[in-house]
């Protein structure tokens, strides 16, 4: 194991964490926010198509990962995943 | 028997077995396929799903699965056993079975389109499977935090050495949230600030000042019952299992309470606030610590010889002789006892959650998942030498810090401050991954039975059941008892972890012995465990405190009684369940998946 890859376990170790916290609340706010503006996509009309239209090519390089994970069945640890380090 | 030959045996385990078995069994049995496209590529979400670099990944399911468990149990076994059963359940345990759980877990997910465990149980065995993970992951981290709440409820009342490190831990663990999140510091910054005060109160803590403040607080308490117990009751695991009254004291339940105080914080308050940044600032206590001791291991033969030769007997019997505590055979007890460092069944859900959506190219899966257990092992093992060298105390985790403050003082550093580090570093270690414990009960008692009852939505009111059964546990006093519970569920989930690796390897036509031997030695293992645990806990704890009429050791031994006929019915479940699964598709291998998917 070379220097780089220590450096790389040890980013495992520590930071890593706080990051993957930090995207999955980014996720789950632009989740809410694509409902809101784009619910019409899986049926849930909740804003006028116009202001969705202007909206949409800011919203599209998100819109098949957010339908992904709309239509994933989570389990209940999944939810909370990061709870569960070293038990 | 020496800490370096015992070193040298085990980096010469995981040489072995990583490179002879391991390796074999992930080229001819799985075939893993490094152009074959992962989850990870396949669902890229930039989250969940997120091709990462074998290093990362290999450290992040290192931090994930280690914690307390390899530690507390082998202390444990090496005090009814002696030190070479444990170490040889260790390494063989490790060798045959425990890569196998871990890394057999994330393939299974890995081909399984990233699927978790219950998912792929409800598809290739039955949809009650399901069912049965909810009651084992409940009962599971019920006998957990019972158990480790009263093992730091003990020390925190006998070591006045300890508080205020721990104190410091949490504040420092709620400034570093409101630095990171709030302040937007950086993580350098922040982590010497918080991490450097938290190694600042665990060093001032044996200063007699500081000793005595703790040392008087614990006596004021005490006071206030003019020196009577709030409750006592017979505990048939005392006085070196002669059995005798215990008796909880105002300052033992005083600590117990504070603890759970802060296991309740860290359930309700949001993630980021406190329970992830106190999980941050402890990662660095232990590490320094595990890190110092097992170099002070390797190198104390030669520099301090004093501190590296074994103390306790190399074996006490196959079935100790324990008076009133009952029976302990070392099979199957030994192999509940030392679980984690051995094999473990939470690796498995994790690594099907979390690590298996990571994986970037299934040449990684078997550093990742396989190299973290062998890992986990050393940690075992450390813990083993620690409670082998150390002078005897009065309890396991006070031996424990002995031995590993023994080893940290090789580096210089003063013996008292090297125990201070080494019991502060016990402490932190599994006040941590009890907080997590409660957090996670409390969602799994919402999820479990929100529906039904409806009061349990509230945070608040799942959060505080969730610890007065806890504190319940606590109150039988037999933690030992209580550990091999836990162990057992443990088990028993590595044993249905490694029932779906079986039943999926058969349904695709490959060679299911490498996991489907183990399974079938920790199934009937464990049942038989449980079945031994709730024979001592019945006839040596519940009958004795019925007898004498004290209502809450009745009912706190009660429970686990109750627990583990519930236990061996879900295992029963299963077993049926999985049996016939298994030989529906034995008869009929369902093809291989196709050709991978292309990677670009």
């Amino acid at each position: 194991m070379g220097w780089a890859a220590f450096k790389q376990f040890l980013y495992g170790l520590t930071g890593y964490e706080f990051v993957r916290h930090a995207l999955e609340v980014r996720r789950e706010l632009e989740a809410v926010f694509i409902v809101v503006t784009m619910g019409d996509l899986i049926g849930v009309p909740v804003l006028p198509p116009i202001y969705s239209l202007r909206l949409l090519p800011y919203v599209v390089p998100e819109i098949a990962n957010w339908k992904r994970q709309m239509a994933r069945r989570k389990e209940f640890w999944e939810k909370e995943e990061y709870d569960l380090h070293g038990v | 028997m020496n800490t370096l030959l015992a070193v040298i045996i085990g980096i010469l385990t995981v040489y072995l077995a990583y490179t002879r078995y391991a390796r074999r069994i992930d080229r001819n049995v799985i075939q893993s396929d490094p152009k074959r496209a992962t989850p990870a590529t396949l669902y890229m979400d930039g989250v969940d799903f997120m091709p990462t670099n074998r290093n990362i990944l290999f450290g992040y399911h290192f931090k994930s699965i280690a914690a307390a468990g390899p530690i507390v149990g082998a202390i444990v076994a090496a005090s009814l056993w002696g030190w070479l059963p444990a170490l040889v359940w260790l390494v063989l345990g490790v060798s045959f079975m425990g890569w196998a759980s871990d890394y057999s877990a994330i393939v299974l997910s890995v081909r399984n389109e990233g699927n978790s465990l219950s998912a792929v149980a409800y598809r290739l065995v039955s949809p009650r499977t399901r069912t049965a993970l909810f009651l084992f992951i409940f009962f599971y981290l019920l006998l957990i935090a019972g158990a480790f709440v009263g093992i730091m409820a003990q020390v925190m009342d006998g070591q006045p050495k300890t508080p205020l490190g721990i104190i410091l831990l949490v504040a420092m663990g709620l400034l570093l949230g409101q630095m990171l999140y709030r302040w937007k510091m950086g993580l350098l910054g922040a982590t010497i600030i918080t991490v450097g005060i938290t190694f600042l109160g665990i060093l001032l803590g044996p200063l007699p000042a500081i000793e005595g403040v703790f040392k008087g607080l614990n006596e004021a308490l005490n006071a206030m019952t003019g020196g009577t117990p709030i409750v006592t009751y017979f505990d048939p695991t005392l006085a070196g299992f002669k059995g005798a009254e215990a008796k909880i004291m105002p300052s033992l339940l005083f600590w117990a309470i504070a603890i759970c105080l802060f296991c309740y914080a860290g359930s309700v308050l949001p993630i980021w606030r406190m329970a992830q940044p106190v999980v941050y600032v402890g990662f660095w206590i232990t590490a320094t610590a595990m890190v110092l001791g097992l170099g002070g291991a390797a190198v104390a033969t030669v520099v301090r010889p004093e501190v590296a030769q074994f103390q306790i007997p190399a074996f006490k019997g196959w079935n100790p002789q324990l008076g009133p505590a009952g029976i302990m055979p070392l099979w199957p007890m030994l192999f509940v006892t030392i679980a984690c460092g051995a094999i473990s069944g939470w690796h498995a859900l994790i690594g099907t959650v979390g690590t298996a959506r990571q994986i970037e190219n299934e040449a990684d899966m078997l550093p990742v998942g396989a190299g973290s257990m062998f890992a986990e092992f050393l940690l075992g093992l450390l813990a083993l030498l620690a409670v082998s060298v150390g002078t005897k105390a009065p309890s396991p985790p006070a031996t424990f810090a002995n031995g590993l403050g023994g080893f940290i003082s090789v580096w210089g550093v003063p013996v008292q401050y090297a125990v201070s580090l080494a019991f502060a570093a016990f402490i932190v270690i599994v006040l941590v991954v009890t907080q997590l414990i409660f957090r996670v009960m409390k969602i799994t008692l919402t999820e479990w039975l929100g529906e039904v009852i409806l009061p349990l939505r509230n945070q608040h009111v799942a959060s505080f059941i969730s610890v007065a059964l806890a504190i319940l546990l606590v109150l039988t006093g037999t933690w030992i008892y209580l550990w091999q519970l836990f162990g057992a569920a443990n088990q028993l989930m590595a044993a249905l972890s490694l029932l779906l690796v079986t039943v999926w390897l058969a349904s695709v036509g490959k060679d299911w012995l490498y996991a489907g031997l183990p399974m079938i030695f920790m199934y009937l293992t464990t049942v038989a465990s449980i079945l031994v645990t709730a024979y001592n806990l019945y006839f040596n704890v519940y009958q004795p405190n019925l007898v004498a009429g004290r209502v809450i050791p009745v009912v706190g031994s009660g429970l686990m009684v109750l627990v583990a006929i519930l236990l061996v019915v879900a295992a029963l479940l299963i077993a049926v369940d999985g049996w016939r699964a298994f030989m529906k598709h034995l008869r009929r291998p369902a093809p291989a998946p196709g050709p991978a998917h292309a990677r670009g």
